[in-house]
């Protein structure tokens, strides 16, 4: 699985949040598509040398939020994306985060336009690369 | 509850008048690897060595694996293995005697394939003499000793103190490789906060020889927060909030390190002083930790004259 996580301890971010968001991200990207195993707690920790619990943690936070599966005895497994579901705060909190982006590209100069642009561009992009990997 | 294997009780230690270790109470359960932090001299070292049973209390007790520190038996000690600050060797010695030496202390769980594996893997030959290795070198040696009776219990004096970033993974990899067996527990004091936070579960701080924190490493990382309340006129001199560890002001701003206090106590708390905004500042760990254990108060180090 060409999945690479790297870690950087001294981040405002605690680790197993840095495991978790990059999952997400490969999830998003369909380098992990449905179905995809992620590597055993134990084997991943001691890939990154981190502490197992971190790895667990991660995990079960991905659990949470409904992108993995956790089959006892069988492992971890990437969940089918019709069954994932986004709440009103997650949506909430997504917005909160383009706030960041928005006034970045509003201190360069953009007009709200042009942002869009940006932003399609590189939505266009991502689901691009996802659609290259299912074909 | 989970096992607990390394306890003390009101653990106490003066060095003629000085007070080096203040009523420690510490509980370390089965499975973790805690990272045990303090600044210089906060007493880390004389924590350990009264642990190992190396230094007499002046008042408290400690156990390990349930045995009280000053009666440890042959057999306790056996299950339980100690790296000392700076790696500090019988220098005469080659590798193979060192090893030969210190197999003798644990006849039936050395483990003799393991610990050839580890020299090897360190490009470091058992003939050499402990005098010829670097810092480095003498470091490996050391947590190959001490990991090649697979024990239980692992005690490390700052072990990675002036290794190379290299050596120091090493180091972690090994913890790492260790807690992965069945039942095994490390406690490791350490200055660098990265490694902590790579490799440990909980984290132990201990300031000026008291026990300020023994928790979850996520839960202190969730509980030491900056706040800044910024007001239109000036900031009041200080305020009332739960949780309140020191508190800077300057002209429209009051900068905050609160610890353990809940968003919405610093929302309502922000209301009722008049704040106009207020804003949470996200820490890393080494921030965190040098707030936490900063005196209130202090002072910068330079004040550069204004022009």
């Amino acid at each position: 699985m060409g999945l690479w996580i790297q870690i950087s301890p001294g981040s405002n971010e605690p680790v197993y949040i840095q495991v978790a968001e990059q999952i997400s991200e490969a999830i998003a990207k369909n380098q992990l598509a449905s179905g995809d195993k992620l590597p055993a707690v134990r084997k991943l920790a001691a890939e990154l040398v981190i502490n197992p619990n971190t790895v667990a943690r991660a995990y079960s936070r991905l659990e949470q939020a409904g992108l993995v599966n956790t089959k006892t005895g069988s492992g971890t497994f990437v969940a089918d994306p019709k069954l994932r579901k986004a709440d009103a705060a997650d949506i909430n909190t997504l917005a909160e985060r383009m706030d960041t982006l928005i006034s970045r590209g509003l201190n360069l100069g953009l007009q709200a336009q042009d942002i869009i642009k940006v932003f399609k561009a590189r939505i266009d992009k991502f689901v691009g690369q996802s659609n290259k990997k299912e074909e | 509850m989970p096992e607990i294997v390394l306890e003390t009780e009101g653990l106490t230690k003066y060095f003629g008048g000085t007070l080096a270790v203040d009523h420690l109470d510490l509980q370390l359960p089965l499975g973790c690897i805690c990272g045990f932090v303090g600044r210089n001299g906060a007493g880390k070292t004389t924590a350990i060595k009264l642990m190992l049973g190396l230094l007499r209390p002046t008042a408290g007790s400690s156990r390990l694996l349930g045995c009280y520190s000053e009666a440890l038996t042959p057999a306790i000690r056996q299950r339980i293995g100690y790296v000392t600050e700076g790696h500090r060797l019988f220098r005469w010695m080659s590798i193979a005697e060192l090893e030969r030496f210190q197999r003798a202390f644990f006849p039936k769980q050395w483990d003799d394939k393991f610990f050839a594996d580890m020299i090897e893997y360190f490009s470091l030959s058992k003939k050499q003499k402990i005098k010829q290795l670097s810092n480095g070198q003498r470091a490996q040696v050391s947590l190959a000793l001490a990991l090649a009776p697979n024990p239980e219990l692992i005690i490390m004096d700052d072990p990675t103190l002036g290794l190379d970033a290299a050596i120091r993974r090493q180091f972690l990899e090994g913890m790492i490789q260790l807690i992965m067996r069945q039942g095994r527990t490390v406690f490791f004091s350490s200055h660098i906060l990265s490694d902590v936070e790579r490799v440990a579960d909980r984290i132990a701080v201990i300031d000026k020889g008291l026990l300020k924190a023994n928790c979850s490493l996520e839960q202190f990382r969730e509980a030491v927060k900056k706040v800044i309340f910024s007001f239109t006129d000036s900031a009041p001199a200080e305020t009332d909030i739960e949780g309140l560890l020191h508190c800077r002001r300057s002209e429209k701003e009051l900068e905050m390190i609160l610890v353990g206090t809940d968003k919405e106590k610093i929302a309502d708390c922000a209301k009722s002083a008049g704040a106009t905004e207020y804003k949470i500042v996200p820490m890393n760990l080494e921030d965190q930790f040098i707030e936490f254990t900063a005196p209130p108060g202090r002072k910068k180090l330079f004040q550069w004259e204004e022009i």
